[in-house]
């Protein structure tokens, strides 16, 4: 195939894009300065379900109202402010943390990462004092043997991921993926009714919460490829060349790794607020007075006939997704040169 | 390769069992229970509950659900009360459950006393049939549109399905459900199919069949469209990506078309992506298709443990977590096998 | 094979245009219920599916009759007669219709009915909620001169202790107990049964007796004398009863309204979501749908289509949309906040708004139609500028960042609303309550949740403001279960407690002269005014769609809203017209 002539700057396509994500961020930033004749969360009682009308007495609505009431414009800004204060921090954490813990998990397996026996010992006291288990002397067996052991390996700890003495294999490959599975086994509905049970989080709870929640894929995924990478010859190139592998992980493996993060990371985004509207659909989720693009989705349920609720969101939803498409192809295609 | 399976599928089942295990002691920590609920609401005006004392009433008959249930035992072997432990022995619901579940019998749902075995069958038949085509149907789809689109001519039909996917990849799903249903179950639309209600009572075997595969038709699109995006961008991204390579070249440089060297060589170096999906979508065999069974009164598992979960039907979420997790993890086995399986450089870890 | 495709094409394009089918006389009347009853154990009706599934295969003393709204004999042959003795029991006198039988040919008999109380009380079973709710009947006293003649002696005076001591299931001892085990203990010796104590062995053995005949999933295993009998259940999607060939009330003349039973074969479609199962009516897979949903019944009613062929009702229903007050946290102490907060909700506009106007607006827990209603108090409505005034009255002071601090306190006045998630009603409410708190300048935190976890929240007092409905009845005015001081821990959310109230109370329902009953009510509807530890909204309707085929159609402000067994198509009428 042709490689296709470069262009000396870059396309509409993409100026467009840069736009929309700009205009995305102001408005999220800006929203609660706005001037706006509805707040987003105020119900209209008189005008319940009303399609997009410009003109008329009073302050029009001018995307019409849901069937609680609310403003719709008003609420696309809400949403706004809530995707780039909330799930794009949120998405960027999962990549994040998906990322390096499926890189890793791919990378070592279950047998090359080599810990000193030292850190075994000190994890085991330290949970045996945290959770106050009865027989308060084995605690201080255990910090006995500790020590012990830390003077014994210090020479050899600096170098303890090559020796094999006094160190044990960290199954790290099995406990990247217990992990996603335990996460992804248990139905959602029964980690979000036992999640409901508590205090509602607050943002930084909930950042952390969908960062959880979108995590297992994008490690599965970089575990995937970080296994295709771990067989290629330059791998094999730098092993032998002499590279510690913390150096060859991180240079050169991790970024061929997380190539098809680029295509997943939109996704992952459409993926966090697809997951909104269906807590919203199951009823399980924030407030009626906190409003996001997929809550708003999803009151298209109570009323089918407001195709308004859902094309204007759902429009916006589909603009960022293209927009963050658009910016990784460009990325992708500044990275291959 | 054999000892590699066996050790991969006990490591498997034990993972499985730590999960349910989880779930079960988790699912008795939490507040309220079956026997708060079991329970007649007290500003029920239509049902009063009459007496001197209701507070002791309803503590009488809230022990007396629990008892019943079997919920008045410690959970599990050791328990901490006020920062002590206390062992229990072998008197705790943990223990019962794991010794009759070892056996074979996962226990009676709370609410209707039948075997959790039998209704997770019962619901299964209508589930698996439906998901396990959907997620054929979406691979194969999946295939074809990457290979499609990764041709990159820049046609306008290429632009148009590539938005479309777009457009499908921000839907929900039961946004994409309420309009199929909207569009092609509605009188005042196209009335095709039939969304929901009576079959045909005494009919013949072939007029059932017709029956249900027209039920399904609605639910099987919808599962197949809100899979489809996820499956095919990334392989269309990955195999245009492969497509710059110096092998590529050299293929076409060779002869064959761009479609041939797409399909044969650019294909099993960018469909990892794909594998690692698809099988995580085996879970979702078993629950999570509960949108579409609830917009189209279909009796599947999914709805089956959407609502044991809301009613705290404990019996019936263990046995639910348990079969789910099983499919999970066989669904990470299967995706080690088929990394092998298409490139054999990736040899399996143990 | 391209033939079959076509054809099929074809079939399914023909079936687009499709006209709804000619009702034969036998043909199945389809309704929807939106959810499974999951066990038709009679011991155990969890919902409301449950309830009218009980009420098909068997038969009680009283049941509903919803063209009077009123209890009518059923299996007994009148009213029954009632007797104070003292002042805290009633005697009401049943005697049992002659014609009654069970399946199998036998007479009910008293005997029957006191082996279903006690089987009420027998730990093992799923009755607990039965239990709770037929404990105030003590003792069963059987005339020896009439096996159908018996007494039940009740704890507690009042006109609902007649109406609820018949609204149970009656189970043929013969069948399950043919020993007569439970013969030798008196009901009120096994009510006292400690709960430590383990049961007798022939309780123990009954119960192991019943659990083997799971009637939770099989019915058809014990004779009944109801109408119906189960045909097919499949779990989650549908059930189907037929009509018993010979029936014991057939041979009735005149037929009570209550045992009347016309249709030959009931389909009960399990169709959980409101817009998919507006659709199966409108393709006529559906004949009847209860309690639409108002958007959906306007949409309906808006399609010149639909409104050839269904008829719409709309009744007034007894269950009451209720905001409540925790009365037992400080900021919600004084009565006057309370009031303050109740004129920042604005039942006018809400009702407009969710119920498109439909529904009754009151003043306090009865409905306007009552004749106890008290229509000297003035409806609440959404008042701002009262609620500061009567703030202030309560000692709250406006400082300058707008909001209300009370002298010495450390937070300013902020409240959490708790509802049930999922519902679109509560949250409109919610959200007007927060948007007219909130240009007052009072914070309010929303908190929708789930089922389970909100009555766990209510229970332990986790809450400033709930927002509910309080299913009200015609039959009585029993509102010390949540009211009362002594319900505080069990029914009394709010932790309402006022020493007036209690009298008026407890007074209410054993008052049987009128006129007395009347002003007690009336200064109870004063009283909770005053005192606002909850605040009635509006009355909901309930809402009907039917086939226009359908006869007999009766809709009634009483849960399910229609009466099913009275339906019938035109062919069935003709055909027993015909034979008469």
């Amino acid at each position: 195939m042709r490689a296709r002539p470069t262009p000396l700057r870059p396309r509409l396509a993409t100026w467009l894009a840069l736009g929309w994500l700009a205009l995305l961020v102001s408005a999220g930033l800006l929203a609660p300065w706005l001037p706006l004749p509805y707040a987003p969360a105020t119900p209209d009682l008189l005008h319940i379900t009303t399609p997009p009308a410009w003109g008329a007495g009073g302050p029009p609505h001018y995307l019409g109202t849901d069937p609680l009431g609310r403003d719709v414009l008003a609420g696309l800004l809400a949403g706004a402010q809530r995707l780039v204060l909330l799930t794009l921090p949120a998405v960027a954490l999962a990549t994040l943390a998906g990322a390096l813990t499926g890189a890793a998990a791919g990378f070592w397996g279950n047998r090359h990462l080599r810990l000193p026996a030292a850190a075994a010992t000190w994890v085991l006291a330290a949970a045996w004092w945290a959770l106050s288990f009865p027989f308060q002397e084995v605690l201080f067996l255990l910090v006995g043997v500790s020590f012990l052991l830390t003077l014994v390996t210090w020479r050899t700890a600096r170098r303890a991921t090559h020796s094999r003495r006094y160190t044990f294999a960290l199954p790290l490959d099995s406990l990247v993926l217990g992990a996603t599975t335990l996460l992804g086994s248990v139905p959602r509905l029964v980690l979000l009714v036992a999640l409901a049970a508590g205090p509602p989080p607050s943002p930084r709870q909930l950042i952390g919460l969908l960062a959880l929640l979108a995590w297992p894929e994008a490690a599965r995924l970089v575990r995937g490829q970080m296994r295709w990478v771990r067989a290629q010859p330059f791998i094999e190139a730098a092993r032998a060349s002499g590279l510690p592998p913390g150096t060859i992980w991180w240079h050169h493996a991790l970024p061929h790794a997380c190539r098809p993060l680029l295509a997943f990371a939109p996704l992952s985004l459409a993926g966090l607020v697809g997951l909104e509207s269906s807590l919203a659909f199951l009823g399980i989720g924030q407030g009626p007075d906190v409003v996001s693009w997929g809550s708003q989705l999803a009151t298209m349920r109570q009323d089918s006939t407001a195709w308004w609720v859902a094309v204007f969101p759902g429009l916006a939803l589909l603009f960022t997704l293209l927009a963050l498409q658009k910016m990784a192809a460009v990325a992708s295609k500044r990275v291959d040169r | 390769m054999l000892r590699w399976l066996l050790g991969r599928l006990a490591r498997a089942a034990g993972a499985a069992w730590l999960t349910a295990s989880l779930v079960f002691i988790g699912s008795r920590l939490l507040p309220g229970g079956p026997d708060q609920l079991a329970l007649a609401d007290a500003s029920d005006l239509s049902r009063p509950v009459a007496g001197t004392r209701p507070a002791a009433t309803q503590q009488a008959a809230r022990l007396a659900v629990r008892n019943r249930l079997g919920l008045a035992q410690p959970i599990f072997y050791v328990t901490r009360t006020a920062g002590q432990w206390q062992w229990h022995g072998t008197a705790n619901q943990y223990h019962r459950w794991a010794k009759a579940a070892l056996h074979g019998d996962l226990g009676y749902s709370y609410r209707d006393g039948q075997p959790v075995a039998t209704l997770l069958v019962h619901a299964l038949r209508y589930t698996l049939p439906l998901a396990a085509s959907a997620a054929g149907l979406a691979v194969g789809l999946a295939l074809a549109l990457g290979l499609y689109l990764a041709r990159a001519t820049g046609s306008v039909w290429q632009r148009l399905v590539a938005n479309l996917l777009n457009c499908l990849q921000i839907t929900p799903l039961f946004l994409l459900a309420l309009g199929l249903l909207l569009l092609f179950a509605n009188p005042e639309f196209l009335n095709l199919l039939p969304a929901a209600g009576q079959a045909p009572g005494a009919a013949s075997h072939g007029q059932l069949a017709a029956y249900w595969l027209g039920r399904l038709a609605l639910p099987l699109l919808s599962l197949v469209l809100a899979v489809l995006p996820e499956l095919t961008l990334p392989l269309a991204a990955g195999l245009r990506q492969e497509a710059t390579s110096g092998y590529a070249t050299t293929a076409r440089a060779k002869g064959l078309t761009t479609r041939q060297m797409l399909r044969h060589h650019a294909l099993p170096n960018a469909v990892i992506p794909l594998l690692t999906t698809l099988t995580d979508l085996l879970p979702t065999l078993v629950a999570g298709t509960v949108i579409v069974e609830v917009l189209f009164a279909l009796p599947g598992s999914g709805r089956l443990l959407a609502e044991a979960a809301a009613a705290h039907d404990y019996p019936l979420v263990v046995g639910g977590v348990l079969v789910t997790a099983t499919a999970r993890l066989l669904g990470l086995l299967l995706a080690d096998v088929l990394y092998f399986l298409v490139d054999p450089r990736l040899r399996p870890t143990a | 094979m391209k033939y079959f495709w076509l054809g099929s094409l074809f079939a399914l394009l023909a079936s687009a245009c499709s006209t709804p089918p000619v009702k034969q006389a036998s043909s199945p009347i389809y309704t929807r219920w939106a959810r499974d009853p999951e066990t038709l154990d009679p011991l155990a009706v969890p919902n409301q599916s449950a309830i009218d599934a009980a009420n098909l295969l068997h038969m009680a003393l009283l049941l509903v009759d919803y063209q009077a709204n009123a209890y009518a004999p059923a299996l007994a042959q009148a009213l029954p007669q009632v007797r104070t003795i003292g002042d805290s029991l009633t005697a009401l006198g049943y005697e049992l219709r002659a014609a009654a039988t069970w399946d199998d040919g036998q007479p009910v008999l008293a005997t029957d009915v006191d082996f279903t109380l006690k089987l009420l009380q027998c730990p093992g079973l799923p009755n607990e909620n039965s239990r709770a709710q037929f404990g105030f009947i003590r003792q069963v006293l059987i005339d020896p001169a009439n096996p159908r003649r018996f007494t039940l002696v009740c704890r507690g005076q009042g006109t609902e202790i007649m109406t609820g001591s018949g609204d149970f299931s009656i189970l043929p001892e013969a069948a399950l107990d043919p020993a007569h085990t439970l013969r030798r203990w008196p009901l009120a010796v096994l009510q006292d049964w400690p709960a430590a104590r383990a049961p007798a062995p022939a309780v123990a053995a009954l119960v192991q007796r019943y659990q083997r005949a799971n009637l939770a999933r099989q019915p058809g295993n014990m004779p009944g004398c109801g109408p119906y009998r189960l045909a097919a259940w499949e779990t989650n999607q549908q059930l189907r009863f037929q009509r018993k060939a010979h029936w014991w009330a057939d041979k009735l003349r005149p037929a009570p309204f209550v045992l009347q039973a016309r249709p030959q074969e009931l389909v009960f479609a399990v169709l959980p979501d409101d817009a998919a199962a507006a659709l199966a009516l409108r393709r006529h897979d559906l004949d009847v749908y209860p309690q639409v949903p108002a958007r959906i019944f306007q949409q309906l009613q808006a399609s010149p289509k639909a409104r050839e062929e269904l008829v719409f009702y709309t009744k007034s229903s007894y269950d009451i949309l209720t905001a409540g007050f925790n009365t037992r946290r400080p900021a919600l102490h004084d009565r006057r906040t309370r009031q303050a907060l109740s004129q920042l909700f604005d039942p006018a506009g809400l009702l407009a708004a969710t119920q498109l106007g439909q529904g009754n607006r009151t003043v306090g827990l009865l409905p306007p139609s009552s004749p106890f209603y008290n229509d000297s108090l003035p409806l609440p409505a959404l008042a701002p500028i009262l609620a500061a005034r009567l703030l202030r009255q309560a000692g709250w002071q406006r400082r300058a960042d707008g909001h209300w601090w009370q002298p010495g306190e450390a937070a300013p006045l902020a409240l959490t609303v708790r509802y049930r998630a999922e519902e679109a009603t509560f949250a409109t409410t919610a959200l007007q309550f927060q948007a007219a708190a909130a240009r007052v300048g009072i914070a309010v935190a929303l908190l929708p949740t789930e089922n389970s976890v909100l009555t766990n929240a209510l229970q332990t007092g986790d809450f400033d403001l709930y927002i509910r409905l309080v299913k009200g009845s015609p039959f009585g005015f029993n509102f010390a279960t949540f009211l009362h001081s002594n319900a505080i821990g069990s029914g009394n959310i709010t932790g309402f407690s006022n020493p007036v109230a209690d009298r008026l109370l407890l007074a209410i329902p054993a008052e049987g002269n009128l006129p007395r009953k009347r002003l007690l009510l009336r200064r109870l509807q004063v009283v909770l005014r005053e005192e606002m530890p909850l605040l009635p909204l509006f009355f909901l309707p309930y809402r009907l769609a039917a086939s226009r085929q359908l006869r007999h159609v009766v809709a009634s402000g009483i849960k399910p809203g229609y009466a099913i067994t009275a339906l019938s198509w035109p062919a069935a009428d003709a055909q027993l017209a015909g034979t008469h």
